[in-house]
């Protein structure tokens, strides 16, 4: 191949105008800070920072050496405090996953957990459940014929062919929904269905090798465990589900345990060899791969490896009340005020009366506030990087009033959208989620676990966990002196928050101007029954 | 290799008890190329791991395929009790060095050899599972003819058995070697043992009864590797307009610029001539670019796309590339010592320094990084490196290249921050089944090449006063560029 040619342009006389101002800019910068280490001979020279005039004196003087700008679609040129960044594409990831398993085995637990994962991870999943499609159909039809169908467990037998038909329809319905999403830019569709029969997965197949680009994996998920399985039964009859409305409880369990015993009859665990599938049995014991390729498939494969479903809690809390805080300054390594050592000082007897005998492990980041917070702990503790908190660049150190006041327009740009902006010589939100991938990875391994984070560290931990929006992150309320402890339930996290009396000042500022404030989430742990909350 | 995120008086981590990997498979299906792989990958990850081959050992203890009874590799007929004492002095000896490896701390073993019987994998796995060791049954299967005899031209036949043979005499021994063996092999049937069954390196993976982290985390690993033949480059990107400030995060200064349009025309120009070599088009092949999401790298890769000839294509350029920023790739963090040279860091932290000097690759000066702490924020960026199947072009900071590539090469922890990364060269690595092998090339020289040396015409910018302290070679040892083959096996 030829090389291409190149073109290198001379640079103008106003470029070459602009790199001496700036070279004079430079050198400035080294003067400063010369004088100020004349002024006092143990303090290191200033940064590279936003609270002194030099950012813009450099921005000016270098402005059209920027030869980016130039260019047809240019890498974006920065001036100022930061940049929005924009999400990475995923548009080539097209993932129909199709859960198998009887009832009560786990699949919409596992189906939730996975959406929340990815879509943490900004890739755009929706569950298509339909026992969910069904529920709100047989609504739809009773509200216009007035006549409720019958769902009980005759309706799942295989006996019932009428039902039978119905049911294969409501499938197939819903894998034509997904199939449609995943075209219109959804990444991955999962298929929350029984799919328990080898022609059932055949169906699936054969309809997904019909769309190019679109590939389908199976997950599998065998309990023989009966504990699981009757608590799981437990949970569906006793939580309201409107298919045994008017039931008693023992009549519902009854039915339920036939609607199982129908599918029982029937049920083909996976053995085609040509399939692509993963099969988890009694979650986190054992793992069955079987042709999983690509780099998605293979995040998805790892992450349902190391799930476990131990009862255990997670802890989070932001440190004590810093120095920094007290002067509103964002960043430093600044050590704990008074009331942030008096936190301190409490922390263990709330956590130890909260957890009793069990065992506990904290975790803390590198910075000194939060190890100065966990240091009275009687536990375990493991300091990780990348719990460190959101890198603020060149306005580490200022208050957000120096900052709006230096830079109005950078500040307002990142009230804009503050998920997506990125600090000069620092960090987006983003860019924090992605650093705690690992974290999260190994928090779904661990048992009971107490993180003294950071604001921004505890909100990503935090949205996590609740499913809530990269847009709605960056405010979510963490308020300082709170341990927020959460238990992970079927279908999301108890919540419940320990305020302890001790004063603090408020970090959170709140969407400005904006219409709607941001949700608070509140703990979603009910099964959606007709999939049409969200 | 990377220290691990913890430490443990047993030196065992993961709470994963100690593992004996048993790769099974017939010969030049890549399980060479795998135990190498998942080992350098554990050792990274702090898990003390050992390779013993099984063929190594013979090497080592008998000389090369010549010096071996004729019988020795054949299944078919009864052996002489000569070979059959030979055959179990062999196995014997891997077993008791398996056993030295366990005792001398190693918390993984990988025993690459055929293990083809399952007689033999039964008495072999029980012997270790009565120990306490737990044991995973690794087989490779291939029925990909290509995958084979590229495996067989390009390492069997190269290997020290047929050291002076006539190539072609030497291809037909090991086919028939490896016919015999084919007669006589049992897959992995029994699911005794948890097992991994990966298909044409890669292409399909089956996993049995895996349990824990360590084990998940292998599993991981070896869903993402394959052998497909690839290149990887590293480049530095351009001089920025302040290069000692991690904060400024600045545009490429004008000698930057020009360096990444000579860049460009070198590495296509490099590629396509490599390529060429492989009898490959460059046409075909994409190459893919990493840059981080500092703008001096990713403005560096900007030529690749702004190429002057637009086509249809969707890049917008006649280039087939296609560039990633990954925010994991950033430079380390100097935390305080931004903006700092050497000596005012030294002056102002004078304990610090110390430290840093003594321990360069652990210490972590206030609010940085340390390169361990570099290392940790790049292991999935290793796995996705690992995944990657087209050529790639890492433009990077010294920092990064230099954990990516200690990875790559296997090289100690200690030795990272030394590695020197010199702007205007382009490193080239081609994986293969015993190493990597790697070449530098010097395509530039201009302001900014190295830290080194002052004044003009040595590359000194006279306007852009020093490197950020941690992404400076000074005083570090060079990389160890030209035609060199790295064996990570103690026995070659």
């Amino acid at each position: 191949m030829a090389a291409p040619e190149i073109h290198v342009e001379a640079p103008s006389e106003a470029l070459s105008n602009d790199l001496d101002r700036a070279s004079v800019a430079l050198k400035d910068v080294q003067l400063d800070k010369n004088s100020q280490v004349a002024m006092a001979r143990n303090q290191p020279p200033a940064m590279f920072f936003a609270g002194s005039p030099m950012l813009k004196k450099f921005d000016e003087s270098a402005a059209s050496s920027r030869k980016g700008s130039q260019a047809p679609t240019p890498p974006m040129s920065v001036v100022g405090i930061g940049n929005k960044v924009g999400k990475p594409d995923y548009s080539d990831a097209k993932i129909v996953l199709a859960m198998v398993g009887l009832p009560a085995r786990g699949k919409s637990y596992l189906s939730n957990k996975l959406m929340r994962y990815l879509k943490w991870l900004e890739y755009n999943v929706k569950v298509f459940n339909v026992g969910q499609l069904r529920r709100s159909r047989a609504r739809e039809a009773a509200l216009q014929s007035g006549v409720r169908q019958d769902h009980t467990a005759n309706w799942f037998s295989h006996a019932n062919a009428d039902a039978t038909r119905s049911r294969d329809q409501l499938a197939e319905d819903s894998l034509e929904m997904l199939i449609q999403w995943l075209k219109e830019g959804g990444n991955v569709g999962i298929h929350d269905a029984t799919n328990s029969t080898r022609a059932r997965r055949a169906k699936i197949e054969a309809r997904v090798a019909k769309e190019k680009d679109i590939v389908v994996i199976f997950l599998e998920s065998l309990c023989n465990d009966p504990a699981v399985i009757a608590a799981n039964v437990a949970l569906k009859v006793s939580s309201g589900d409107p298919d045994y409305a008017g039931f008693s409880r023992e009549e519902a369990e009854r039915d339920f345990l036939r609607r199982i015993r129908q599918y029982e009859s029937v049920y083909e665990t996976i053995t085609e060899p040509h399939l692509s599938y993963l099969r988890l049995t009694n979650v986190g014991s054992e793992v069955t791969l079987c042709r999983i390729h690509g780099y998605l498939q293979s995040r998805i494969a790892f992450y349902l490896m190391n799930l476990h479903l131990k009862p255990r809690s997670i802890y989070l809390s932001r440190h004590g009340e810093s120095q920094y805080n007290v002067a509103g300054q964002i960043g430093g390594d600044s050590l704990l005020s008074p009331r942030g050592m008096l936190y301190m000082r409490t922390l263990p007897a709330l956590i130890t009366d909260n957890i009793g005998a069990a065992p506990l492990t904290v975790w803390t980041s590198t910075m000194q506030r939060t190890i100065q917070t966990a240091s009275e702990l009687p536990y375990n503790k493991l300091t990780w990087k990348s719990l460190d908190e959101l890198d603020a660049g060149v306005c580490d150190g200022m208050t957000y009033e120096e900052i709006e006041e230096a830079y109005p327009e950078d500040f307002a740009s990142r009230d804009d959208d503050k998920f997506n902006y990125r600090y000069r010589g620092g960090e987006s939100y983003r860019d924090v989620v992605n650093r705690l991938e690992p974290v999260i990875m190994e928090l779904e391994r661990q048992e009971n676990i107490l993180i003294i984070g950071h604001q921004a560290i505890v909100r990503c931990l935090y949205a996590y966990f609740h499913d809530l929006p990269q847009a709605d992150l960056p405010y979510i309320k963490i308020p300082l002196h709170t341990v927020i402890k959460l238990t992970p339930k079927a279908y999301g996290c108890d919540e419940e928050r320990y305020t302890l009396p001790i004063g603090a000042v408020d970090t959170h500022r709140p969407k400005p101007k904006a219409a709607t404030q941001p949700e608070q989430p509140v703990a979603k742990t009910a099964r959606e029954y007709y999939g049409d909350k969200s | 290799m990377v220290a691990p995120l913890y430490t443990t008086d047993s030196g065992l981590l993961f709470h994963a008890g100690k593992i004996l990997v048993v790769t099974i498979g017939l010969p030049a299906r890549g399980k060479t190329h795998i135990s190498r792989a998942l080992e350098r990958y554990l050792r990274w990850m702090g898990v003390k791991t050992q390779v013993v081959s099984l063929g190594d050992f013979r090497r080592k203890t008998m000389g090369g395929a010549q010096m071996l009874p004729p019988d020795y590799f054949s299944l078919v007929g009864r052996k002489s009790a000569e070979t059959i004492k030979l055959r179990q002095t062999v196995s014997g000896g891997c077993e008791k060095l398996i056993w030295e490896y366990f005792e001398g701390g190693s918390q993984v073993v990988i025993y690459d050899a055929n293990n083809g019987t399952k007689a033999a994998r039964q008495t072999l796995a029980e012997k270790f599972e009565a120990k306490g060791i737990h044991v995973i049954m690794l087989e490779t299967i291939c029925d990909n003819k290509e995958i084979i005899e590229t495996n067989v031209r390009s390492v069997k036949i190269s290997s020290p058995d047929y050291r002076g043979w006539d190539p072609d005499e030497a291809l037909k021994d090991y086919y028939n070697r490896i016919r015999d063996h084919e007669e006589h092999y049992e897959t992995v049937e029994e699911t005794t043992w948890p097992f991994i069954r990966i298909f044409n390196v890669g292409e399909k993976i089956m996993v049995n009864n895996i349990r824990g982290y360590l084990q998940s985390r292998i599993v991981f690993f070896l869903m993402n590797i394959h052998n497909r033949f690839r290149t990887i480059y590293f480049a530095r990107s351009g001089q920025s307009l302040i290069e000692h400030s991690y904060k400024a995060d600045s545009d490429l200064s004008p000698a930057g610029w020009e360096y990444a349009e000579r860049l460009k025309e070198f590495v296509v120009e490099r590629r396509a001539k490599s390529l060429e070599q492989r009898g490959l088009n460059p046409k075909d092949r994409r190459l893919v670019i990493w840059s981080s999401s500092r703008r001096r790298a990713h403005h560096t890769a900007w030529p690749f796309l702004n190429d002057p000839k637009p086509t249809s294509s969707p890049s917008g350029s006649t280039l087939n590339v296609k560039i990633v920023e990954k925010t994991q790739m950033s430079e380390i963090n100097p935390g305080v010592w931004d903006g700092l040279t050497p000596d005012q860091a030294q002056k102002y932290y004078p304990e610090e320094w110390d430290r840093f000097v003594k321990d360069p690759y652990s210490f972590r000066a206030p609010r940085a990084e340390s390169y361990h702490d570099l290392s940790v924020r790049l292991e999935p960026i290793l796995i996705e490196l690992e995944r990657e199947q087209e050529d790639l072009l890492i433009i990077g900071h010294s920092s990064v290249i230099r954990c990516i590539l200690a990875y790559l090469i296997g090289l100690p922890a200690s030795e990272i921050p030394a590695i020197e990364i010199a702007r205007g060269d382009l490193l080239e690595v081609v994986p293969t089944s015993y190493g990597v092998h790697s070449q530098a090339f010097h395509f530039w020289d201009g302001p900014g090449r190295s830290g080194e040396g002052g004044g003009e015409g040595n590359g000194k910018d006279p306007n852009n006063f020093y490197e950020n302290y941690a992404e400076d070679t000074k005083g570090k040892r060079r990389f160890d560029g030209g035609d060199e083959e790295r064996p990570a096996t103690p026995y070659e």
